[in-house]
């Protein structure tokens, strides 16, 4: 547990300066795991309190673009879900992939690259890695960075590896992510079909024409509006018939769900109407 | 005056939680939160277990639920359950805390900095160190705190742990505890 505790008002004066600052607006985000991440980061730096933070985000740009990456919270290891996994490839990729064209994914707010990596085994298992265009976008470059270079948490990798079991994968986990004392490291050739896109926290000029979207535990940490909004966002960017997967504790809330037909509901797939 | 219980547990607790749930009236005044220790991998099953024999409805929430009184909220697997403001349930996925995800210290310091003196939260048999902290935080904040006697936990360490950080206002035997929750109002 975190030992250094802040404010709600602590809390609003951060989220303050770096709209100031950097024009990244972090006011729709739910303020108890935004605080607590906060908390966290104060402690991680030896910042000692929230004016301290304040103050270093005001004057250290490199600082805040390592705060990005901590102020993001992971997807926490590859192949979650792995029920999800398997009707990814068994009912959902089928389906896509009806007509021979190449169809695009996008897989926003990425941060630790766990859902990227997997869904490209997955595809590769299929034999279609090469058939789809995936976008990968994040608000945080270092994020990025970190996924590209194929950077991987050694303490994930068990978890990682007994969720690819469960997902029944083509092949042996160790043969896409490779240890190395205490890290590990994951096979780059997978971003073959990936293109990395920088996106600011807003959702700007998000990609068209999506046949995928996969967005499973980002929304949590929204608060209610933003999340409707964001889930707008998304709907827009989908191509007619296109598919949507959230977490399997989020929610499409109200009218918003009259625009997708339900595919799964226990692993949370929506289709998009036609129009 | 109470607005919610929240109940912490591990090994050794399944049988107490589903005597509580079953003593406890349909129209309980508040909601009672329940963050468990449970398999990361397994997400079904467990509720309707509970389910079971339970006197109120017990439901896994979604993310930002609404808390409505009557009702039992069980941490989801491989979620952290927080308590938002404007009684709103949100989950999270970031790190274990305590090898833990649901962790009950995560639980009980958001629910008691939700609620202040105006929640219960009572720790059950365990064989590990979370929530000893959590319900330090509560009673810190106010709120009243009981943890189960450890002479009758299938597994002390939990308990243990909880009574040893913070002088608690009752160590009570399960009857004890089903007796408490029958005289809030």
């Amino acid at each position: 547990m975190n030992s250094v505790e802040i404010g709600i008002v602590d809390t609003r004066n951060i989220i303050r300066t770096i709209q100031d600052v950097y024009g990244y607006d972090f006011s729709n985000y739910a303020l108890t795991s935004l605080k607590r991440r906060l908390e966290k980061i104060i402690e991680d730096s030896s910042l000692a309190s929230a004016d301290n933070l304040n103050m270093r985000l005001r004057e250290d740009k490199p600082f805040f673009d390592d705060f990005l990456k901590d102020i993001s919270v992971e997807t926490t290891e590859m192949f979650r879900d792995p029920s999800l996994w398997r009707t990814l490839r068994d009912e959902t990729i089928p389906g896509l992939m009806n007509d021979n064209l190449r169809f695009r994914i996008w897989i926003p707010v990425c941060v630790s690259g766990d859902e990227l990596y997997s869904l490209a085994i997955l595809l590769r298992e299929m034999d279609c890695l090469h058939k789809v265009e995936i976008i990968a976008s994040s608000f945080c470059e270092r994020c990025i960075e970190n996924i590209k270079q194929g950077v991987f948490s050694e303490k994930k990798y068990e978890i990682s590896a007994e969720n690819y079991r469960r997902f029944q994968g083509a092949s042996e986990f160790e043969q896409y992510v490779k240890i190395n004392g205490k890290t590990a490291v994951r096979d780059t050739s997978l971003l073959e079909s990936t293109s990395f896109i920088r996106q600011n926290i807003i959702f700007d000029s998000s990609p068209r024409d999506v046949k995928l979207i996969l967005f499973r535990n980002k929304i949590i940490y929204y608060n209610p509006g933003w999340q409707d909004k964001v889930l707008q966002i998304m709907h827009k960017s989908l191509s007619p018939k296109g598919h949507l997967i959230i977490g399997a504790k989020e929610k499409i809330r109200g009218n918003a769900l009259k625009d997708y037909i339900v595919m799964n509901e226990s692993e949370n797939i929506f289709k998009k109407k036609f129009n | 005056m109470y607005k919610a219980v929240i109940i912490g547990g591990s090994a050794g607790s399944f049988q107490v939680v589903t005597k509580i749930l079953n003593a406890l009236p349909t129209h309980f005044p508040m909601p009672v939160l329940l963050c468990l220790h449970r398999l990361k991998h397994v997400r079904s099953g467990f509720v309707e277990a509970l389910s079971i024999k339970s006197s109120i409805p017990v439901i896994e929430p979604f993310d930002k639920e609404q808390l409505k009184p009557g009702k039992a909220y069980l941490a989801p697997a491989n979620y952290h359950m927080f308590l938002e403001l404007a009684n709103r349930i949100a989950l999270s996925t970031e790190e274990p805390v305590n090898h833990s995800r649901p962790s009950i210290d995560l639980s009980f310091v958001t629910a008691a900095h939700a609620y202040r003196n105006k929640i219960i939260g009572i720790i059950l048999s365990g064989a590990n160190r979370d929530g000893a902290y959590g319900i330090k935080k509560l009673h810190d904040l106010g709120g009243t705190t009981i943890v189960q006697d450890p002479e009758e936990c299938e597994v002390k360490t939990m308990t243990e742990a909880s009574l040893k950080l913070t002088e608690v206002n009752y160590v009570f035997k399960t009857d004890q505890i089903i007796d408490f929750l029958l005289k809030l109002k």
